[in-house]
């Protein structure tokens, strides 16, 4: 009889042993610091959660000043209003129309003056490089009224044309693929040049091919703010069936005034083609914000 | 090496010079390559060898002179033009492209129909033993492989003139031997014009036809290996031919008739160096022997040209490398492999008439 006894006392010793050794290993400072970062994150996530939650709710419980965590009646109405009642769709275009043209000029433009300043030497170079560098430093609301001046003396005011135009200026852009065509060791350059091909091989047979990545995500990080840019469209935009989608939002109002839970299901639906991307190309997302974080010092 | 009466050279430049900014590279340098012929440009890090085959390459611009290729005037003819092929001492392989995209890169740059393109670019392959690897990336290739397809990029251009730049530097020892061997072969085959520039003389004594030795943008002395080897022209080129270095040490001549000089060396004994350069026999002299050309002796030995002793032994297994102490300084004797011969043992040294250098205060030889 004694045999279990004994059995059973030294597997008790032993689970004890064993809850010191966790004890032991139980990393203070690790939990205190994914706790605050989890505060910090519910902190930052709670607005959203809050639009999306007001979408759900209709609009004489948004009004009311009881906060509700949870919509008590759950209705997709301020949703059916947004996609049935507002131009949405159309606005949705205009912003894909405008985000992407001005996603492939600046790639294309900013690629071709990097390559450019980087490789070719002309006189001027260096005036240019400067140049690049001066307007990088100049925040685009110092020249908004100069950028309407500028765009009402082309006739381009009102159009979508007159939108993308004052966007093509992405200096930080043409500052990375220099950096980055610099960077490429000129044995590269020299061989290809020995094989008969010319600049415009070079840069798009060779330098551009060689890290797809820098031009993914550069196009992807322009796109978002070209998507999301809000005060020049506003400025450039009167007429409903030209604006794209961050000016659309002011547009949704009836006899009553703002409808917030409609204006928030508009905002959220504007706000979801830019989520999926970066949803999608979360990593390449990040390089460009590093890239241009590089830059920004 | 120069053309004189022989046939016109393939390659020939005429009193080149480039100079970056103050900074003089290569100066009034005149150089002729025969056709078919495997030329090494050899010289120690700075000494323009590079520069020389860019300027060929036409990657360099030339400050002054003239560059021909097939006695055609190319200094100022773009490269892709020069009917040159190179080969980089990085591969400069596009990193995005397959193999066989990186071998045909050329030929569709050229707009080269689809057809020949894949004939040449299989034919390159098969030479160079590639055909598995057709359609990788560079990145999954080893270094051997990523060198071939160097050469197979060059390979389908058809060039007439080769340029090597330093090309088996970045391999291992083993794989560099190898290489060798296989670039000699290639050129046994294809015939072709080969300028080879290399910083290793092993490299350039075992592949090169014709030696080209820079220095300080100057050519020292143009000849085959052997003729290097055995009769350097001036010091540089004796000290930098050859492994382990030629030993040097001052010496006296005492007097000089019938084209050979009696030498006295240090310690006191005198020996008769025949003299072999038209400079006239004015002191300091020095004197240049290879460790090869330094034999064992008793020390007691009547023959024995100095005295000393031995300060390490280096047992490379095939030879023995003696660093002895002698009244001429430290001195590094080449002996058999299975010399036993201990740290601090006494010994005697002698040296052949037939294989000794005397050099001038130029540095010419005498």
């Amino acid at each position: 009889m004694s045999a279990p006894v004994h059995a059973s006392a030294d597997l008790a010793a032993a689970t004890g042993a064993n809850r010191l050794a966790r004890l032991r290993h139980f990393d203070l400072a690790g939990l205190v610091i994914t706790l605050a970062t989890l505060i910090v994150a519910a902190l930052w996530a709670f607005p959203l959660y809050w639009g999306l939650v007001t979408t759900f709710k209709p609009e004489y419980l948004v009004v009311r000043p009881v906060v509700h965590l949870w919509p008590e009646h759950f209705t997709v109405e301020n949703y059916v209003h947004a996609l049935l009642e507002t131009k949405i769709g159309l606005w949705y275009l205009n912003s894909l129309i405008t985000s992407g043209a001005v996603t492939a000029i600046v790639v294309v433009m900013a690629a071709s003056a990097g390559y450019a300043i980087s490789q070719l030497n002309f006189p001027g170079r260096r005036i240019f490089w400067w140049m690049i560098l001066a307007s990088f430093m100049i925040p685009i609301q110092a020249l908004i009224v100069n950028h309407f001046i500028l765009m009402s003396q082309f006739r381009v005011i009102n159009t979508l044309t007159g939108v993308v135009l004052p966007q093509l200026v992405a200096p930080v852009t043409v500052i990375i693929y220099k950096q980055f065509f610099d960077s490429v060791p000129k044995d590269f350059r020299e061989a290809a040049v020995i094989d008969g091909a010319n600049d415009f091989q070079l840069l798009f047979r060779i330098y551009l091919p060689m890290n797809w990545g820098i031009t993914t995500a550069l196009a992807i990080i322009t796109f978002i703010s070209a998507w999301n840019l809000f005060l020049w469209p506003f400025l450039a935009i009167s007429s409903e069936d030209k604006m794209n989608i961050t000016v659309g939002i002011t547009q949704v109002h009836d006899a009553f005034g703002v409808q917030y839970a409609r204006d928030l299901a508009v905002a959220m639906l504007a706000a979801l083609p830019v989520a999926v991307v970066y949803l999608i190309f979360q990593r390449r997302v990040t390089q460009a914000i590093m890239l241009s974080a590089g830059i920004k010092g | 090496m120069s053309a004189g009466n022989g046939p016109a050279p393939h390659v020939e430049l005429q009193r080149v010079t480039k100079r970056y900014g103050a900074v003089t590279a290569i100066s009034d340098l005149s150089l002729a390559v025969e056709k078919g012929s495997f030329t090494a440009l050899l010289g120690p890090s700075g000494c323009g060898k590079s520069t020389l085959l860019r300027m060929i390459a036409g990657l360099e611009a030339i400050t002054a002179g003239r560059c021909f290729i097939d006695g055609a005037d190319v200094t100022d003819v773009p490269p892709a033009q020069r009917r040159i092929a190179m080969v980089f001492q990085s591969y400069a392989l596009y990193p995005h492209m397959t193999v066989r995209q990186n071998i045909a890169f050329s030929l569709s740059i050229a707009r080269a129909p689809r057809k020949i393109q894949e004939e040449r670019t299989r034919e390159a392959a098969r030479i160079l033993q590639l055909e598995p690897y057709l359609d990788r990336r560079p990145a999954e290739l080893s270094g051997g492989q990523r060198q071939r397809v160097a050469i197979g990029r060059a390979l389908v251009r058809k060039p007439e003139v080769f340029l090597f730049d330093e090309p088996l530097s970045n391999l291992d020892a083993k794989l560099r031997v190898q290489m060798r061997l296989e670039l000699a072969k290639l050129h046994a085959d294809l015939g072709t014009t080969m300028i080879y520039v290399t910083h290793d003389q092993t490299e350039a004594m075992t592949l090169a036809d014709r030696i080209v030795v820079l220095d300080k943008g100057m050519i020292s002395q143009v000849g085959s290996p052997l003729e290097l080897y055995n009769r350097p022209d001036n010091k540089f080129v004796a000290a930098f031919i050859g492994s382990p270095s030629m030993n040097f040490f001052n010496v006296d001549v005492s007097s000089e008739s019938g084209g050979a000089a009696d030498v006295v060396l240090p310690g006191g004994r005198t020996t008769r160096v025949r003299l072999r350069g038209a400079s006239a026999v004015a002191p300091p002299v020095e004197l240049g022997v290879r460790p090869e050309h330094l034999v064992l002796v008793d020390p007691n030995d009547p023959a024995c040209a100095f005295g000393g002793s031995v300060r390490i032994v280096e047992h490379l297994g095939n030879a023995t490398l003696l660093y002895v102490d002698t009244p001429a300084g430290q001195l590094i004797v080449q002996g058999e492999g299975n010399l036993e011969t201990k740290s601090g043992q006494p010994v005697g040294l002698t040296l052949s008439a037939n294989h000794v250098h005397l050099f001038g205060a130029s540095d010419a030889t005498l």
